[in-house]
């Protein structure tokens, strides 16, 4: 167990490409950390940087208290699991558990107690003398695990170890990871595009975007307070609804749509409204009206899909919004329906800088 | 009706296959007929398919062979030549193409491309279009007369360089940053990971290098002036071509290579058809 300290770690292709642009972050012992953010900005890179594969250009990593930036992966004392394994496919799954702990000239008696421990937890014991190829996805994943465990790592590292699994299996997997996790009490980094297992497994979330952290807290700080535009919209499912707006002293603008409540606000700019589909409610005196295109029944609740009457978006159309509703809730399709929400809890953003004003 | 219909295209493919196969082995099965007639017949009727009664007395002529200016060249000892350069050509060729994909491959030098492109540039120069030049360096270095001196030359086979390269390029990525990770330097990586995922593939340039090393005729007549160090392919005109021995040691020249072929071919043809067959 260590704490994992980044200050102002930056990356910088040789062709000139930057990927990491000054990266400063704070992970206690024992957290479970995750990086979330679309593919391409930078979450794997960073975590790579981390693990000893991909070079620090500038900036310090240190495990524990120390600066680990020119230590080789096997010395850095930390565990990866891989987006698609990378299961040794000519060892079985001892031969890939004990792979690591060979090499280390660890004597066979431990090796052999710390395999049986972690298949015993894992639920990989009956598969020990198989090859890899002779399992199923989930029993791969669960010994990509578990030649981490046997590691007992500073600090284990996940690229997206769930992301080639089947649904049912990912949720599954999920909650196991975290109860691993918190029994295990390992420092961990976990690289995510999905912002659900993000906000289910994280202590705390790291958004990343084009190689910088737009925001890093509890998985409900990021949610109920996000700083940026991009944090609004990337965390959140179904998406928070963002209608393009404009300040006019008094009220938010659109098309023929006035919304009053809201002050402070700078005139003359492109602003977003950001309203999250479960802060709006059906209310025959509401200041929005929609215009039912779609009802998405999920089981306990309903998604509805509609346009904003009123208003125009960048594109020409009315604005599409969605609210999440009750089962009973069953609109039919051109259903017109009176919307409410309280101005205190929606957001304002500056369609330009992306920074939150409100 | 549809029995019909499917028998005639049956037959057709198997006549046209048939007729393939025999046209392939004809000179083999004339080799084989020949090896047993007596000299004079051969002389007389020319090589042929039928069987003849000398076959005893051909074979035991060639194995009992006593030839050459000093009575050096026996059968066995050109076996033995041709054995050992045969092998330490496969050998070191497997060898030195395995290590030099493995080199292209992990190590991101940023000339690999180059060197590969120049590897394979070799293709186009033959070792027949280059004698003169090697065999003033293969004297130059004391080599005339010596199995490494046939087996050096031959050596570089870019093709399998290729080969291993293209396994090589096939393996994800994470294999080796998961090995890093684990502990596992170069040569580690080498031992544990390259070898074991590569040694189809390698028995089958083996096989193919053996062959080479094996049917080498030209370079090894030129640099094997000492008739102890001739090959089979070399010696076979020494028994006397168109002669019933000399038919014989053709047949068991090519038995050593068609055997080798025989045992492996099962792995040589999953291992240069199939990539994935390493995993």
């Amino acid at each position: 167990m260590a704490q994992v300290e980044l200050k102002q770690v930056r990356k910088t292709y040789p062709n000139g490409a930057e990927a990491i642009f000054g990266v400063d972050m704070h992970i206690d012992s024992g957290e479970l950390i995750v990086f979330v953010g679309p593919s391409g900005c930078g979450k794997s890179t960073l975590l790579r940087m981390v693990a000893g594969l991909e070079s620090v250009t500038s900036g310090e990593i240190l495990i524990g208290d120390k600066v680990i930036n020119n230590v080789s992966p096997s010395e850095r004392d930390v565990a990866m699991v891989f987006q698609n394994y990378a299961l040794y496919p000519h060892m079985s799954v001892r031969g890939n558990m004990s792979y690591g702990l060979k090499n280390r000239k660890m004597p066979a008696d431990e090796i052999e107690r710390r395999i049986t421990d972690a298949a015993r937890m894992l639920k990989i014991d009956q598969f020990l003398d198989r090859q890899p190829n002779q399992l199923s996805g989930g029993q791969r994943q669960r010994v990509a695990m578990g030649r981490a465990i046997v590691r007992n790592p500073q600090v284990f590292l996940f690229d997206e170890p769930l992301s080639n699994l089947d649904a049912k299996l990912r949720v599954q997997m999920r909650i196991e990871i975290k109860k691993l996790q918190r029994r295990m009490n390992v420092t961990s980094i976990y690289v995510t595009h999905d912002q659900t297992e993000a906000m289910t497994l994280a202590d705390r979330l790291a958004v990343i975007n084009e190689g910088r952290v737009e925001q890093m807290g509890v998985p409900m700080e990021l949610y109920a307070n996000p700083r940026t535009l991009f944090v609004a919209s990337f965390i959140g499912a179904p998406q928070i609804n963002l209608i393009p707006v404009r300040f006019d002293g008094t009220s938010l603008t659109n098309g023929t749509l006035k919304l009053a409540g809201f002050s402070d606000l700078p005139t003359g700019v492109d602003l977003m409204l950001g309203i999250r589909p479960d802060v709006l409610s059906i209310a025959p005196e509401g200041q929005l009206e929609l215009n039912v295109d779609l009802v998405e029944q999920h089981g306990g609740e309903n998604l509805i899909y509609g346009a904003l009457l009123g208003t125009k978006n960048a594109a020409g159309d009315a604005q599409e919004i969605c609210l999440k509703g009750p089962q009973s809730l069953l609109p039919a399709t051109d259903d017109k329906l009176r919307l409410a929400f309280d101005p205190a809890a929606a957001f304002v953003f500056r369609t330009d800088t992306g920074e939150r004003l409100k | 009706m549809t029995g019909v219909r499917r028998l005639w295209p049956a037959l057709r493919d198997h006549l046209i296959l048939s007729v393939g196969t025999l046209f392939l082995i004809a000179p083999v099965l004339v080799m084989l007929g020949s090896s047993t007639q007596s000299t004079g017949a051969l002389g007389l009727d020319g090589p042929g398919f039928a069987l003849g009664d000398h076959a005893v007395q051909n074979y035991a002529e060639v194995m009992t062979l006593k030839a050459g200016f000093t009575d050096q060249i026996s059968a066995l000892a050109m076996l033995r030549n041709s054995l050992i350069v045969a092998t330490g050509l496969a050998t070191l060729t497997t060898l030195l193409s395995l290590c030099a994909a493995y080199a292209l491959v992990y190590f991101r030098v940023r000339w690999a491309a180059a060197a590969f492109w120049l590897t394979m540039a070799t293709l186009l120069l033959p070792l027949e279009s280059r004698f003169v030049t090697t065999f003033e360096v293969a004297a130059t270095l004391g080599l005339v007369n010596t199995h490494l001196g046939m087996i050096l030359p031959a050596l570089a086979l870019a093709l399998g360089t290729l080969f291993f390269r293209q396994l090589f390029l096939s393996f994800p990525d994470e294999y080796l940053e998961a090995a890093k990770l684990d502990g596992a330097g170069p040569v580690r990586f080498f031992r544990d990971f390259i070898l074991p995922l590569a040694w189809r593939r390698a028995g089958a340039i083996f096989v193919v290098s053996f062959m080479i090393g094996w049917h080498q005729y030209l370079w090894p007549l030129m640099l094997s002036t000492d008739e102890s160090r001739y090959t089979m392919v070399r010696g076979m005109h020494l028994v006397g071509l168109e002669s019933g021995p000399g038919m014989a040691l053709a047949v068991l020249t090519a038995l050593p290579p068609f055997l080798l072929v025989l045992i492996f071919q099962r792995y040589f043809f999953q291992a240069l058809a199939d990539t994935k067959d390493a995993f």
